[in-house]
């Protein structure tokens, strides 16, 4: 599905309201989204909303060989996707200029950053190391996917816990859940994407723009900080230039929103904890306010599963057994046999048939090549007819031929005779194979 | 638990996605008390159509369905798209394509959690979503996980775990119409008898998600 | 109503059950399922066929001497081919006594005109889950029988299943494909040498694959929501309502039952489809002994 595009008179209108220092969801121009985190049911997995724009982060780790240049650290992945779940233009697996552009920011501020410990994930220095996954996918785009994705990625780093492992000579063991708890990632810092919106050539500035305001925004600046005030990445795109001073004044402004959205994650990663401790409910169901109308929840329910068995067993009694009769399959040269069904054949005969042919046709690589002509039911009866003549190796094509000639085939007669009329002329349309064959 | 929002900000176009979030119902069964375990399968639906298609695939007699399922980690494979595949059909079984032709309903399932029984949630989550949609459909249709366990007893909606455990896991999808069978996809060995008790037992079960059906819609067009 | 289809293969016309007026060809195709509706109605089919005979099938084994273990199987012109070829591997880390089984099936441009060259549709992918799916169910080769030494060595199996003439039932053909081949392997004899730790492979001694379990497939279409035909043509699943497949083995516990999506069918049904497997699994399973006997030497 195409993308809806902005009308002239939509543009006209929220840039006046830009101009007027107004934004469409009443939100003052630093102002951020309020931003929700919650946690799935298993470590490692988040949804970060920022606003309406939501993502869904999930980490995942695996026991791989390290890269040969790096033999003593660990790899980390990230990727986000972006399916039409959030939006109908986005199309399923195609690398869209904005989806490059996302993930190579991500990247950025996710992996080199060196906000995790990768040394930590060696196990055994130069054979395996633990290959740190991120998944991020878009649900629902509002605008400004790269703050929610960078807070969900770090977010379900901060959550996961890998497996412990042990070594012991080369021998690696993984422990599962039960046998040891398992262990966290090292974090040295949390880098936070912050995104600006410039328009009118710099004029006007908008922290954290939503879908419309992206659509109408000359200019983006992306500035990845930690709480320590320590710029991690910083790119300015769409074409426009910045004073010092206006980078400045972002820097200022990011370092405030990084503080707050630090606070609020590490908040919610110690609500999580306890929650766990307490043996209470979690995960993305249980975190749904049950207010909502549209949302409803249904506790188990008992099912009725007494007389299963009877029931089951009527049905089966009720069905016609599996029948007795089979067809015998026949052999026609060692490694070929058939089994064709219903029909009542002296197949001895045909056999002999075809080990003649098989003399006569020497040289032509043999078992395969007959077979085509035994496919249908029908041919079997008429090789039996044609068995003193030889048989041409010839495949259903031919027979086909035969058919489509009009005279042959009067609709009326009762099937029987039909097939031994196209037999015969099948037979006589053989011959004149032969007689083609023999003057050649 | 069912989340309907519209989760496209600002005018929802006229062909706007809708999405559902789907928790299976946990069904415990009538041997083993089943404590609904903490961190249930849950899957995102989001559904756009009747809308425009593209040429190659636009069809004269109903409207073309497209299924996305989009695990929750890696790039969707080989199972997802057989799983795709089993879906589609599903829905087209279902779905009154006629009354809609030369256009496609697109149904994207983006899985949250896996703990058991994803492809029963999976149906049960685009269901909602089609309902939600407004799509016309012939009968409503639910995603039902049976497993036998190794004593030859039925586990109705199991665990990731349980489902490691069965010898056989059969899932259904069941008809509302006549409690008919769907879609049914098996892993594992069985025999033709336990198959027909899991059935009878899906059927059952079907009812109750059904209901859950009704009360969801009742509740959502209620004023509370 | 359908629009009028390529006609693939103008096949035999089918006894006179339409009258003299009505003539089968323009009826077949402009209206194909009423075509086909009569036929049925008869409880028969255009090809002469009843409603649950299969095709006639045929099976060649070792029909490629470069692969490890080969099988043609043709159902009617649907014609499959399976070749095994066997490498060496280490197995994986979470199972050391494991060897491992990689089905593919193909479904190339040259088979059918509904297939075009390049990455493989949902359909091939879809076969080729639901052969991975039946060698996993029917355990055909038990893994560990694959594993030379624990956690150092094991068979890599690669079944590529290749279809060279699509007329339906392509699941039914892959599995008696992969089951004969799997028959006609013969593996080489390695062994690990203990002194220098390499693996020697010794190509005159032959041993066969051990197989556990043989499923057979038996597939359905159906037709107007009720009416279900066994071994179903490339035209017939075209127009029929949904598919069924059923899997067994030679105990008649079923190794699957996949149904994706079409018409619902009740439990009776899917009964009647399993007693029909079964009948089916044991006459296959005579023609595979059949030919596996034959090339025995003597």
């Amino acid at each position: 599905m195409k993308e809806t595009p902005l009308s002239n008179c939509e543009r006209r209108f929220l840039l006046r309201a830009i101009q007027e220092r107004k934004r469409l969801d009443g939100r003052q121009c630093y102002d951020y989204r309020n931003v929700r985190i919650s946690f799935g049911p298993e470590h490692g997995c988040c949804v970060v909303e920022l606003g309406k724009t939501r993502v869904l982060g999930q980490v995942s780790c695996e026991l791989v060989p390290p890269k040969p240049n790096r033999a003593t650290e660990g790899i980390l992945f990230c990727n986000l996707e972006l399916s039409p779940m959030a939006a109908p233009g986005f199309e399923p697996g195609r690398q869209s200029e904005l989806l490059v552009k996302v993930n190579r920011l991500i990247e950025r501020c996710l992996r080199n950053s060196k906000c995790i410990d990768t040394e930590s994930l060696c196990v055994v220095a130069g054979e395996k190391v633990w290959q740190i996954r991120v998944d991020l996918h878009l649900l629902n785009h509002d605008g400004n996917i790269v703050d929610a994705a960078s807070i969900a990625g770090i977010v379900a780093l901060c959550h996961f816990r890998r497996p412990d492992v042990s070594v012991q000579g080369k021998e690696v063991t993984v422990y599962s859940p039960e046998e040891r708890d398992p262990v966290p990632l090292s974090i040295h810092h949390m880098p936070i994407c912050v995104s600006f919106a410039f328009f009118q050539q710099g004029t006007y500035l908008l922290v954290d723009p939503n879908e419309r305001e992206e659509r109408v925004m000359d200019g983006l600046l992306v500035i990845a900080m930690n709480k320590h005030r320590e710029i991690c990445t910083i790119q300015s795109s769409g074409g426009i230039m910045l004073l010092k001073d206006q980078v400045l004044r972002c820097s200022k402004i990011t370092a405030v929103k990084v503080a707050e959205i630090t606070e609020l994650i590490q908040k919610a990663l110690e609500n999580d904890q306890k929650l766990r401790k307490e043996g209470g409910k979690f995960g993305f169901a249980e975190s749904i306010p049950n207010q909502k109308i549209t949302a409803f929840k249904m506790d188990s329910a008992a099912v009725d599963t007494n007389n299963v068995e009877e029931q089951a067993e009527e049905i089966i009694t009720k069905a016609d057994p599996p029948s007795e009769v089979f067809a015998k399959p026949i052999l026609h040269t060692p490694g070929t046999a058939q089994i064709g069904e219903g029909i009542e054949n002296a197949w001895g005969d045909l056999e002999e048939s075809e080990r003649e042919e098989a003399a006569e046709e020497e040289g032509e690589s043999s078992t395969t090549a007959f077979e085509c002509q035994r496919t249908e039911t029908e041919d079997t009866s008429m090789m039996n007819e044609a068995k003193d003549d030889p048989i041409v190796l010839s495949d259903s094509e031919e027979e086909e031929v035969v058919i489509l000639e009009p005279q042959e085939v009067p609709k009326k007669t009762r099937p029987q005779t039909t097939l031994k009329q196209e037999s015969t002329s099948k037979k006589a349309f053989n011959k004149k194979r032969r007689k083609k064959r023999a003057s050649r | 638990m069912v989340l309907l929002p519209r989760p496209t900000p600002g005018p929802v176009p006229s062909a706007g996605p809708s999405s559902s979030l789907s928790r299976c119902p946990r069904i415990p069964s009538p041997g083993g008390t089943l404590s609904p375990l903490p961190g249930d399968t849950s899957v995102l639906a989001g559904l756009y159509g009747p809308a425009e298609v593209k040429g190659s695939r636009e069809s004269p007699d109903g409207a073309t369905v497209e299924v996305l399922l989009r695990p929750k980690v890696g790039l969707p494979g080989v199972a997802e798209r057989s799983r795709e595949q089993l879906l589609r059909r599903t829905f087209e079984a279902v779905l009154l394509g006629s009354l809609h032709p030369r256009t496609s309903i697109t149904v994207v399932l983006q899985v949250l959690s896996d703990a058991g029984s994803l492809l029963a949630c999976c149906l049960n989550a685009a269901c909602m979503g089609l309902l939600d949609a407004g799509l016309p459909l012939s009968s409503l249709f639910c995603g039902v996980t049976c497993a036998l366990d190794p004593h030859g007893d039925i586990i109705l909606d199991p665990t990731a775990r349980q489902e490691q455990e069965a010898h056989a896991v059969l899932t259904f999808a069941i008809d509302s119409a006549q409690r008919k069978v769907l879609a049914t996809t098996t892993r594992g060995s069985c025999s033709a008898e336990e198959m027909q008790r899991c059935l009878v037992a899906a059927q059952r079960a079907a009812d109750t998600i059904f209901q859950f059906y009704r009360d969801c819609v009742q509740r959502k067009y209620s004023k509370s | 109503v359908g629009a009028p289809r390529p006609q693939r293969s103008p096949r035999r016309e089918g006894p006179g059950l339409l009258g003299p007026c009505c003539g089968a060809a323009p009826l077949r195709t402009v209206e194909p399922l009423e075509y086909y509706r009569r036929f049925l109605k008869e409880n028969c089919r255009p090809d002469g066929r009843e409603l649950g005979e299969f095709r006639a099938t045929t099976v060649n084994i070792g029909s490629i001497t470069t692969a490890d273990g080969s099988a043609l199987v043709k159902l009617g012109n649907t014609t499959v081919i399976c070749g095994v070829k066997a490498e060496l591997a280490a197995p994986a880390l979470d199972s050391a006594n494991k060897g491992y089984i990689v089905p593919n099936v193909e479904l190339p441009s040259l088979c059918s005109t509904r297939f075009r060259s390049g990455p493989p549709g949902e359909e091939a992918q879809a076969a080729s889950q639901f052969i991975a799916d039946v060698i996993e169910n029917s355990q055909i080769i038990a893994k560990e029988d694959l594993c030379i030494a624990d956690g150092k060595l094991a068979w890599v199996l690669y079944c590529d299943i290749i279809c060279l003439d699509y007329d339906g039932n392509i699941l039914d053909a892959s599995t008696f494909a992969l089951l004969a081949a799997l028959k006609n392997v013969q593996l080489p004899s390695v062994t690990i040498n203990e002194e220098t730790g390499l693996s020697e492979v010794n190509l005159k001694q032959k041993n066969p694959l051990v197989i556990r379990k043989h499923p057979v497939a038996t597939s359905f279409a159906i037709f107007d929501d009720t009416l279900l035909i066994v071994d179903p043509t490339a035209e017939e699943e075209d127009l029929a309502t949904g598919t069924v497949t059923v899997v067994t083995d030679e105990d008649d516990r079923l190794c699957s039952v996949h149904k994706p999506g079409g018409s619902p069918l009740t439990g009776a049904k899917l009964q009647d489809c399993i007693s029909r497997a079964i009948t089916r699994h044991k006459e296959v399973k005579k023609l595979i002994d059949k030919v596996i006997k034959s090339i025995k030497p003597k």
